[in-house]
């Protein structure tokens, strides 16, 4: 282009050549077909996924379809905070149990006009207790277990990838058949890895874990890891980190191979410790790599559909598994379109964030 | 004379193209021996009518997954798929994509089946539905061991069940076995755990969570008592790993040895009486137990034949369908697969009782079994399910008690429905 301003033609005007405008031309004209595919497989179901999440639009329903505005929002994210009343007898006298005050259902307490208001948990401040409740409570438990098991899971396969590209990177003998035998987890596929682990976890000593912990005197032999509520996040967390950190690791080695051997072997000289060169070397080189790994664990898994869907399918959602819910449990299109509207937002919130904080753009 | 030889030739030619054309499909399950006993009845289908090709298009095991996937093709309102092999609570979520059967199948076909089956695929008088096999909750019990601690049969009531369970689950406990569990059954929150909690509140004169004239019921003493009683069980005669359990993980522990009793569908009983089982040979079925003053009561399921409304053929694919739900191919399946029949007279036919005696002494279950409230809550039966398993599973894991549990249930179902509340 500079070259062919400089050499110029005679026809050429506003210092442009001919030669140029017409690469120019040929150059649009290829990137029409890329253009084109966009727009039909990105920008035009993405548009329709908007358009329709402002409408009561029924999944596979010949009923009229209506706009509704922000409706399918306010149904999804409303959410309330109301203090719950202590509960007093007949006489007024506040009604405890086992010395602790009882308070009155959250059911008497959440609105229930225009929509009926749900509890998503309680809490206790300065003595009073509160309830938050949400129209879609199940909506809004689905995007704080999401957050919960994004932040978990991605902060322990960080580590534990880290840990293992460390000890890939040195040399041992059977490095390779190592390096091999990590991918095995990310190699299967989610639908098979999530069923072996539903078979390692059942409720009964069928289950490896429950027969190892049985004999290690933990549980009777019954544990109930995707039934009882407290354990049924830590479960998907422990299948995540299991499969996802081969992952991790693949990338971090991959950062570790670039840093140069020469500034180890100068720290050796200059008597720095191996940790001192880890904090001092290692980390610093690798951060880049790590900010990259980063993001593409976290939003990877705010995402996350597969394992929640096919091992507690209607027990607890993940967003996204809500979402499909939605449209095909509950047959509402429009619904489902704003909740992954919701999620679109959501995880270009976290994307932009990393971006910011971590410096990925001056890389 | 030649032309007219010629003319022949040319519309005999016409005629058979246009035959050739038909195409059906048939979206079929494909659990255990499902697909290939479907693609072996399509073949006898081509066999006798030369004119057609009928396709057999394998779909999720899943019953979930399966819906989603005929969702999308009445959402596309496609003509791809002519046959769809429905779950009995689909019918009334279903309808306005099916044809009305009645104008196709004659009165006296559709009468040889249940008519329970009949009236639970009947929608605003529109057939949608052809009856093509049947399921019913049943009580497996083991022979062996009620004879091993004297007992002359199978409980009639729950609370017989909670205590014979205990007695031999103890016994077996004292004996060695520390995995042996009295009493397993389906307590996940899916449709199995709908299934099961309609069986322990109907079998206790506590309605059917909503009325077939379209009242809530749920929220009354007896259905409190009756979710009450099943929550106990839960740790004492059932594991504690019940409630996320489904159909499988009850059939591997029962058929492990390791259970005295078993709610579970027909089909458990073949593969119970395998040759790799640790059973076989050692227990029997009956009729669930029934609450204080209550009958036994088995939930409906089975699967139905429907024609798409978006098919090319409806005529043709409803002959399809006809051929398919006949008595003579649901002998085949019967006999080969031991799927319940649903057509009556086949349940005093030698060779299908021959090969599933238990057709025979249970006819009365089947017959009587009780339909999920699918038709009245049409399209929302779904989501009216899931309110319902939910809160029946908040009860079993001991996160509500009954009686709050189901006022709520009662609320979630007129914010879902819109009904008007009452007693059963």
């Amino acid at each position: 282009m500079a070259q062919a301003q400089r050499g110029g033609s005679p026809g050429a005007r506003r210092g442009r050549s001919l030669l140029a405008r017409m690469e120019e031309r040929t150059a649009l004209f290829l990137l029409i077909p890329s253009f084109v595919i966009l727009i039909l497989i990105a920008f035009y179901p993405f548009g329709s996924v908007i358009w329709s999440s402002f409408t009561n639009a029924r999944f596979a329903s010949g009923e009229p379809t209506r706009y509704v505005g922000l409706d399918n929002y306010r149904r999804l994210l409303s959410v309330t905070i109301r203090e719950l009343p202590v509960q007093r007898d007949a006489s007024g006298a506040v009604v405890t149990k086992d010395g602790v005050k009882q308070y009155e259902s959250w059911v008497r307490v959440l609105p229930r006009q225009p929509y009926r208001y749900r509890a998503v948990f309680e809490f206790g401040l300065l003595g009073k207790r509160f309830v938050v409740g949400a129209v879609s409570s199940a909506f809004v438990r689905a995007i704080w277990d999401t957050v919960v098991f994004t932040v978990i899971a991605v902060l322990f396969e960080t580590i534990l990838g880290l840990v293992i590209a460390l000890t890939l990177s040195s040399n041992f003998p059977g490095r390779g058949g190592m390096r091999a035998a990590m991918l095995v987890p990310w190699a299967v596929i989610t639908a098979v890895s999530a069923r072996i682990w539903e078979w390692m976890l059942q409720p009964t000593r069928a289950g490896l874990f429950n027969t190892v912990l049985s004999y290690l005197g933990i549980g009777d032999g019954s544990i109930n890891f995707f039934g009882q509520a407290d354990l049924q996040l830590p479960s998907m967390i422990v299948m995540d980190v299991w499969k996802t950190t081969p992952f991790m690791a693949l990338l971090l080695l991959a950062g570790l191979s670039v840093i140069p051997g020469e500034l180890y072997e100068a720290a050796e000289v200059d008597g720095a410790s191996r940790i001192r060169r880890f904090f001092t070397i290692t980390l610093p080189l690798l951060s880049p790599t790590l900010a990259v790994a980063l993001i593409f664990r976290t939003l990877d898994s705010l995402r996350v559909f597969d394992i929640f869907q096919i091992v507690l399918a209607n027990q607890r959602f993940s967003m996204a598994s809500y979402a499909q819910y939605l449209l095909i449990g509950q047959r509402e299109l429009g619904m489902s379109s704003a909740a992954s509207v919701v999620i679109f937002v959501l995880i270009f919130v976290f994307a932009v964030l990393y971006i910011r904080t971590l410096g990925v753009e001056k890389e | 004379m030649r032309r007219a030889i010629v003319a022949l030739l040319v519309a005999a030619a016409v005629g058979s193209l246009a035959w050739a054309q038909v195409s059906i499909t048939v979206a079929a399950g494909n659990v255990g021996q499902e697909l290939a006993l479907t693609k072996a009845a399509a073949q006898r289908y081509m066999d006798s009518h030369p004119g057609v090709t009928v396709n057999v298009l394998d779909t999720p095991d899943f019953v979930q997954d399966r819906l989603g996937v005929y969702l999308q093709v009445f959402e596309a309102k496609s003509s791809d798929v002519d046959v769809f092999q429905i779950d009995v609570i689909w019918p009334g979520d279903l309808a306005e994509h099916f044809i009305d059967l009645n104008q196709y199948v004659p009165k006296d076909v559709v009468d040889q089946h249940f008519p329970a089956i009949v009236k639970n695929n009947t929608v605003d008088g529109k057939l949608i539905g052809l009856p093509w096999f049947t399921d019913a909750g049943l009580l497996y019990y083991r022979t062996d061991l009620l004879q091993k601690y004297g007992f002359s049969g199978p409980p009639t009531t729950w609370d017989e069940l909670q205590s014979m369970a205990k007695t031999i689950q103890d016994g077996e406990r004292a004996a060695g076995n520390p995995d042996f569990w009295g009493f397993v059954w389906q307590g996940n929150a899916y449709e199995g755990l709908t299934c099961d909690a309609l069986e322990w509140i109907k079998s206790s004169n506590g309605g059917t969570i909503i009325s077939p004239d379209k009242v809530i019921t749920i929220n009354n003493q007896n259905a409190i008592d009756a979710v009450d009683r099943a929550a106990g069980w839960v740790g004492t005669i059932s594991p504690p790993g019940v409630t996320s359990f489904g159909e499988e993980d009850a059939r591997n522990m029962w058929q492990a040895g390791n259970a005295a009793f078993m709610r579970n569908w027909p089909y458990a009983y073949s593969l119970g009486n395998a040759t790799d089982s640790a059973i076989q040979g050692k227990f029997d079925v009956s009729p669930l137990p029934a609450g204080p003053g209550g009958q036994p009561a088995a939930t409906l399921g089975g699967w139905q034949l429907a024609v798409s409304k978006y098919s090319k053929h409806p005529d043709v694919a409803a002959d399809v369908a006809m051929f398919l739900a006949s008595p003579a191919e649901q002998k085949i399946r019967a006999i080969q697969g031991s799927f319940n029949p649903t057509v009556m007279s086949l349940y005093k036919d030698p060779q299908v009782l021959e090969a599933a005696p238990f057709f025979g002494s249970l006819y009365d279950v089947f017959i009587n079994a009780v339909a999920r409230p699918s038709t009245a809550t049409a399209p929302n039966y779904n989501e009216v399910s899931t309110a319902f398993f939910n809160a029946v599973h908040d009860v079993l894991t001991g996160k509500e008690n009954a009686t709050d549990a189901m006022a709520l249930l009662e609320l979630d179902l007129q914010d879902i429905t819109g009904f008007a509340t009452g007693q059963p």
